[in-house]
């Protein structure tokens, strides 16, 4: 919910006002703060039962502060008004030695604005329920799978913004998360480990009913035995929603953020405007979605978030440039610099997409390094299945992919129909043709 | 340094059950430059106070934020982790006694090291480093450096009586050079600096890192005059830095108890031969071969007083890491692996300095017996799962031609299950090179250091045909 500024919780208030005053009074010419107050609760399962009952409370601050473009700032997890002043002094003195830099500086006044969303208590007794449930139906439903670790969490905070330029913005939200890790094992052998996250609003939903999980944990469990194959081919690669989500990270790092086009190695630094990948792909960075509950609306330089397309229909449309990124390149701000990613959906039914497939993978993870500036890219395809002929045939292991992320963008021949959602992210299944397949 | 206020909350309060009280301070600075204009000069301090308390196999956490000598506030910390082990307690009903109790001690570890840095100190440093990049090497399409301290200090008081005041400073610098090919194309490599020991002391001037600096860029040119590797399994020589993290990565988190209960392949494989009888594999509590080890952990988070850990003897698998939990379950000792990385985490089992012990083989003669093959010298990020199968990127390393270094290769990766490529080892180098840099996610991250020699093996190369 938007509506005019307003900060529920008086502590959070005064510790800005306090910062900022302090900025003042120390000479910085500008400033701004972040200051937020946490409850964390947490039910854990490990080593094989449901473990530990965990409570965080926490308090944030961190603190900028500008002297003739010199910039300091400092992190503590103190309100307390000793703290508070010590911090800026201590931001003051690093100041002092940095150089100028003419990029720096604060968000500009715009609106001030609250957001809120979520239910503020956690509710303990839905939250082990929910555990209970889960592990229930999975031992019912996917007796192979074994979990390392499950957290369910709920998260209830007020985050608020300030700087002296008058822009005050504050964002509470409550959420639930679950996470965990898991194999699938039996007669003395055991699959790759796999995972799922999912933010979401109601501790009584049942996990299991979403086919997410299911597909995940169904296909980790044919992954017990697994077979290699030798040699290299060049092949199509159907890469899942959430192994879609760690690619576009990779692209978004490589081509589109503040120190990929601060550097000036972005081989797209120059593309706005141009065809940079097929003209199936639209790539969006979302802060509002009515089946996304893990968007963060408000951006880490003190500004709301909106929606933004980075790709639409192939073609370059904007950058995930911060204000300070902005500055340095002499590009304009982008109106979201986060990472809530949502890539559109394609015309091409999931089997039909899997079914064009004549030799090639489906990678439901990717354990591979960071690409290097070019964006060329090599690592496991884990948790693969081979597909020939159209159809998914057996599982795989010590399968690697290589290419490079551009080329793939470009080579992506189908987009399914079909889209995941983990509460933070909104994929499609795509087919990305040419890339080299090798094995053991 | 952090004042003893539990002391006083232990005499007035006392345990009721078992209880570990901790209290946390973690500094952090962060300094980075990017062609020459300062994008991150940051301190930080994450201060606070944690309880854990067990009742019947339950465990129960809380933490807050103050950390004074409000006794009150200590309490209320206290009485929320009861209170959460009581609620889980009352669910699961499993009724298990306490954990056997150590023997009281009191220590005090590296408290010597705090002293205070000012930012100042490291931007002086960053800057030198940086003009002296920008001056000398003209060929730099872009360059970035990084120093970053985290210094832990933790305060722990156990019901079983056991104190321990600890400091574990660690400190480096990162610097990314960027070129480009003859193709256009973006060539990077990076090189860490430093580890243990607070910033001044471990950098007491940037002229010191200047011949380093100069071999990086030799390098980092070389890379880019350079080749792909061939794909597929190749005789390969992995240097210290990716021995280590093999040794981490593919084969450490297979031995963590949590892990082996949830069904690693160290599990079924305890007893057996995993690897060549030349490698040995030891997680080092705090000393190794005489000097301090990267991230020295003398008590760990739970008390338990800490001493080296033997996974792999001469290729045989002898052990796990546990915690207090597991190594009541699985009739083992614990050696000090539980390790939490802030004051709101709780401990979880991890490794401390990984190691391979040393063999005696010279790396120029591990060189010379390599007909055609490859020495891969640098590793970045590393991946790797339940099975052992692993995947680490190689940015930099040279050709084995007749028994020579050849052209250096670009980016590539290596790959394999690590017990498989183990066992092909035939020479390991008789010198350890330590790195203390890297941060291990598990939930939470955590300092660990990761070290061994040159190891000969067979192994898959994702290179290009």
């Amino acid at each position: 919910m938007k509506q005019t500024f307003e900060v529920k919780d008086k502590a959070l208030l005064e510790a800005v006002e306090l910062i900022l005053a302090e900025i003042k009074a120390i000479g910085a010419d500008e400033g701004e703060t972040w200051v937020s107050r946490n409850a964390l609760t947490e039910v854990y399962y490990e080593l094989a039962k449901v473990s530990m009952v965990r409570t965080v409370f926490s308090d944030k601050v961190s603190i900028k502060l500008l002297k003739d473009k010199r910039k300091g700032s400092t992190t503590l997890n103190s309100f307390a008004p000793n703290d508070i002043r010590l911090a800026v002094q201590e931001a003051w003195q690093a100041a002092q030695s940095a150089a100028p830099d003419e990029a720096e500086g604060i968000a500009e006044l715009e609106e001030n604005l609250s957001f809120s969303a979520g239910e503020e208590k956690p509710d303990l007794d839905a939250m082990y329920g929910q555990l209970e449930q889960m592990l229930k139906d999975i031992r019912q439903d996917f007796p192979k799978i074994s979990f390392d670790s499950i957290g369910i969490e709920h998260n209830f905070g007020e985050k608020l913004y300030a700087n002296t330029n008058g822009v005050r913005l504050s964002d509470q939200r409550g959420v639930h998360q679950l996470s965990n890790m898991f194999i699938a094992k039996e007669e003395g052998k055991s699959s790759s480990f796999n995972y799922f996250a999912t933010v979401y609003e109601n501790p009584s939903d049942r996990v299991c009913e979403e086919s997410r999980v299911r597909r995940l944990l169904d296909e980790t469990q044919q992954q017990i035995v697994t077979e290699q194959f030798a040699g290299s081919f060049e092949g199509d690669v159907v890469i899942t929603p959430g192994c879609l989500e760690n690619i576009l990270y990779f692209v978004a790092d490589t081509y589109l953020e503040d120190g990929a086009l601060i550097s000036g190695t972005s081989p797209w630094k120059d593309k706005i405007g141009q065809q940079v990948a097929s003209p199936l792909i639209t790539f969006e960075l979302v802060a509002e979605h009515p089946d996304l509950p893990g968007t963060s609306v408000l951006s880490g330089d003190g500004y709301v978030a909106e929606n933004m397309p980075l790709i639409e229909k192939g073609v370059l449309k904007n950058f995930s440039l911060s204000r300070y990124g902005a500055a340095r390149t002499g590009l304009p701000r982008s109106k979201n610099s986060g990472g809530t990613y949502v890539l559109g959906n394609g015309d091409t039914a999931l089997e039909e997409l899997i079914s064009g497939v004549e030799k090639g993978i489906l990678m439901g993870r990717f354990s591979g390094g960071q690409p290097g500036p070019s964006g060329d890219l090599s690592g496991v395809a884990k948790n693969s299945f081979l597909v020939e002929n159209g159809r998914i045939t057996k599982p795989l292991s010590e399968v690697m992919i290589s290419g490079n992320l551009a080329d793939m963008l470009q080579n992506t021949v189908a987009v399914s129909q079909e889209r995941e959602s983990s509460g933070y992210w909104l994929l499609p299944w795509i087919r990305v043709k040419g890339v080299t397949i090798s094995g053991k | 340094m952090l004042q003893d206020f539990l002391q006083a909350y232990v005499k007035k309060y006392g345990f009721s059950g078992y209880t570990e009280l901790r209290a946390q301070q973690n500094r952090n600075r962060a300094v980075m430059m990017l062609n020459g204009s300062l994008t991150a000069n940051n301190s930080g301090t994450s201060r606070g106070l944690s309880a854990r308390v067990v009742k019947g196999g339950a465990y129960g956490f809380a933490s807050g934020t103050g950390y004074s000598d409000d006794l009150e506030a200590i309490s209320r910390v206290v009485q929320t982790a009861t209170s959460n082990a009581a609620f889980l307690d009352s669910r699961v009903q499993r009724g298990k006694p306490d954990f056997p109790a150590n023997a009281p001690f009191v220590r005090k570890d590296g408290l010597e090291h705090d002293v205070p840095v000012e930012q100042s100190y490291l931007l002086g440093i960053v800057d030198e480093l940086d003009s002296y990049i920008a001056e000398r090497f003209p060929r730099l399409l872009s360059r970035r450096i990084f120093a970053r301290v985290l210094d832990m200090e933790k305060l722990l008081y156990t019901s079983d009586g056991v104190i321990s005041h600890s400091y574990v400073p660690r400190s480096n610098v990162y610097v990314f050079m960027t070129t480009q090919d003859k193709d256009g194309q973006p060539v990077e490599l990076y090189d860490v600096m430093g580890g243990y020991g607070n910033f001044i002391n471990t950098f007491p001037n940037a002229e010191d890192l200047f011949g380093k600096l100069e071999k990086q860029y030799e390098r980092l040119i070389l890379k880019a005059e350079g080749v792909y590797a061939k794909p597929g399994i190749q005789t390969v020589i992995l240097d210290s830095d990716l021995a280590g993290i093999l040794a981490h990565e593919a084969v450490g988190h297979t031995v963590e108890a949590d892990f082996v209960e949830t069904g690693s392949v160290g599990g079924p494989m305890f007893g057996k031969q995993v690897a060549s009888e030349k490698v040995s594999l030891v997680d080092i509590a705090h000393t190794a071969f005489g000097k301090l080890a990267p991230v020295p952990v003398f008590v760990d988070d739970e008390g338990t007083l800490a001493q080296d850990q033997m996974l792999i003897e001469n290729g045989i698998l002898t052990g796990y890491m546990h915690n207090k939990e597991s190594a009541l379950k699985y009739g083992h000792t614990p050696n000090g692996n539980a390790r939490a990385y802030d004051f709101s985490d709780e401990p979880l089992i991890r490794m401390r300095n990984t190691c391979i012990l040393p063999g005696t083989d010279k790396l120029e003669d591990m060189i010379a017996s390599v007909e055609d093959g490859y020495y891969f010298t640098d590793m970045n990020n590393g991946q790797a799962d339940s099975t052992g199968e692993f995947m680490f990127g190689v940015p930099m390393g040279f050709e084995i031609k007749n028994g020579k270094l050849g052209k250096a290769v670009k980016d590539t990766t290596v790959s394999g299950v690590a017990f498989e490529v183990l066992k092909t080892a035939d020479m390991v180098s008789d010198t350890v090179t330590w790195t203390n840099s890297g941060m291990c996610g598990k939930k939470q991250m955590i300092p660990v250091g990761m070290g061994g020699p040159a190891i000969k093996v067979q192994i898959n190369v994702g290179g290009r045909s």
